[in-house]
């Protein structure tokens, strides 16, 4: 077991987010999270990477408890957060981004003497990276200055780059034309060969195709757990959710 | 807090100009010239410790007149107290100033934007008042007699401006290559990252706290070698050396200047300086004409005069 939730609760004021939340993720699994505007998606997920403080429950990620561990030492451990509202580094461009998420992978963030622009390993890197997230053609382009979708693609980027062993990706496709859609699912599927990951996604189709697992989370309250065949014959599910 | 620049292109060419003024100057220059340019070339040294934590970690002091102190005192203390050398003296100084800048950043740099630049108002404050009370340093009429490296042996006269301006001259080169070095580097790319985004740096697991830390100790190290170098050229140091409105200054001539491309710093502290100098000497409101072109400069002209620069430079191309 490489991630496991047991019993998170959370509140904002008086609004209870999250409710009695468990979950469970194996290595290199692929597990989704579906539910509805405001459910709690976003907060669980800032729960696990420790942006957020749970109000209870205890949070283990390889047979450590690292419930009171801040969001860096998270990272360290190994959880990486792709955010649904882009968080970029305006200033830099797409490869200065991706060297700057590479120097935490190969430790060396700490070096003040050796040009990062000259570091071979982290520059091929780079550009082996952009190249899957599609942004090849756009290395010396401005975080700032790139189209929306291709700002969600340097997103997913940046959390690949640090090189860990549990990515969360919150709507990573958000804002995706269909064509940069389908480059992404076939990136994400192969990532999840060798990394666990969890996703967080509306589009039903990007769930189907990844998701060995889904979880559905309506409310703060986790109402289903199953594959994506029983999640499609769930009557709650389909009433509460695909409102169909 | 405006753009890190990224343009070594300009940054050298600016140098090098900034530079073979101030040598054509000195060699040609008057007893005072000379003295002028040191001190111009030591307030450059200060600024650019100011720029360096502006600019790469967001952290924007109004205490580093303290460090500007420690260095003097300290300079003052080991080659008057305990015969060290002048120039093992400047030597120590960094050190101390790295040390004691450390020890400070390690409390203070978790602080963001404008309690960062309370606390540090504050410390540099109670540092001054201190100063100002201390028998050991002199109290308020500090300490004087303090001599400047003795290169006599290999025929060099630090006495004569002509060469102390040199001396100097070459700290700032040193202090510009080791910064230039750190920003293009692993450690200066995250510093200057946690400026644009810190919240992301934390999430892709960086030690956001001792980055920030290691810079500001590193920027007090630099600003006591200021202060060193400081005491050094007027033989005597006042504790107005270490009034807050000197880190104010220093602020106004990166603003001036344009924050984050070090040499923007230097000409910065070039242009302020001259014209305080000048301002001083003909009419008695000159920090009222200071302040009003300083306003200008914020609001109207993005990243000071090297964002002028570097506009000018997109046109020729
Ligand atoms: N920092 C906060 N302070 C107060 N309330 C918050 C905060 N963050 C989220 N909320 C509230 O918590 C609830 C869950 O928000 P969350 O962002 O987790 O939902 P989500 O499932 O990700 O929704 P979406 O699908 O729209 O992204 C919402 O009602 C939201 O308004
Ligand atoms: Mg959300």
């Amino acid at each position: 077991m490489l991630l496991s939730l047991n019993n998170i609760n959370k509140s904002f004021g008086a609004i209870k987010v999250l409710n009695n939340v468990n979950i469970i993720s194996e290595r290199k699994e692929c597990i989704g999270i579906i539910g509805p505007n405001g459910a709690g998606k976003s907060t669980l997920f800032k729960v696990i990477s420790g942006n957020l403080k749970q109000d209870t429950g205890d949070i283990f990620f390889n047979n450590t408890n690292i419930t009171n561990f801040n969001t860096e030492k998270r990272a360290r451990l190994g959880i990486s957060q792709s955010f649904q509202k882009n968080s970029l580094f305006p200033e830099m461009t797409v490869k200065e981004s991706l060297t700057l998420a590479l120097t935490h992978k190969y430790n060396v963030s700490f070096n003040i003497f050796n040009s990062l622009v000259n570091n071979k390993n982290i520059n091929t890197d780079a550009i082996n990276i952009a190249k899957d997230i599609g942004l090849s053609d756009y290395l010396e382009t401005k975080s700032d200055n790139l189209a929306y979708g291709l700002q969600r693609q340097l997103e997913l980027g940046i959390a690949i780059a640090c090189n860990p062993t549990l990515l969360l990706l919150d709507e990573p496709t958000a804002g995706m034309s269909p064509q940069e859609t389908k480059e992404i699912i076939k990136l994400i599927k192969k990532l999840s060969i060798n990394y666990s990951i969890i996703i967080v996604e509306h589009d039903m189709e990007v769930i189907y195709e990844l998701a060995k697992r889904i979880y559905v989370l309506d409310r703060g309250s986790l109402i289903f757990e199953g594959d994506s065949k029983s999640v499609k014959n769930s009557e709650l599910v389909q009433q509460k959710y695909l409102g169909i | 807090m405006r753009a890190v620049n990224y343009n070594p292109k300009l940054r050298l060419q600016l140098l090098l100009i900034l530079l073979s003024i101030s040598i054509i100057a000195n060699i040609f220059g008057s007893y005072f010239t000379r003295f002028f340019i040191a001190e111009i070339t030591i307030l450059s040294i200060f600024a650019i410790s100011l720029d360096f934590i502006a600019s790469r970690g967001g952290m924007v002091s109004l205490g580093h007149a303290m460090f500007l102190g420690i260095g003097a005192y300290s300079t003052a203390i080991l080659s008057i107290n305990y015969g060290i050398s002048p120039l093992s003296s400047t030597l120590s100084t960094f050190i101390i100033g790295v040390v004691i800048g450390l020890i400070i950043g390690y409390f203070i740099v978790f602080l963001d934007g404008i309690f960062f630049i309370m606390v540090t108002l504050a410390l540099g404050e109670m540092f001054n008042a201190w100063v100002f009370t201390s028998d050991f340093l002199g109290g308020s009429d500090g300490i004087s007699g303090i001599i400047r490296p003795d290169f006599s042996q290999i025929g060099i006269d630090m006495n004569n401006p002509l060469t102390f301006s040199f001396y100097v001259i070459l700290w700032l080169l040193g202090i510009y290559f080791l910064l230039t070095k750190i920003t293009d580097a692993p450690l200066g790319r995250n510093l200057d990252a946690i400026r644009q985004n810190s919240h992301r740096i934390s999430a892709i697991g960086g030690y956001t706290k001792a980055y920030k830390a290691i810079a500001f100790s590193l920027s007090a190290g630099i600003a006591s070698i200021a202060g060193s170098l400081y005491v050094q050229l007027n033989g005597f140091i006042s504790p107005e050396l270490t009034h807050w409105t000197v880190s104010g200054e220093g602020l106004i001539m990166i603003i001036v200047g344009g924050i984050g491309s070090i040499s923007g710093a230097i000409l910065g502290a070039t242009v302020v300086h001259i014209i305080q100098h000048e301002l001083s000497n003909i009419i008695n409101w000159w920090m009222l004409v200071i302040g009003f072109g300083f306003i200008f400069i914020v609001l109207f002209m993005e990243d000071g005069l090297w964002g002028l620069l570097e506009r000018i430079q997109k046109k020729l191309k």
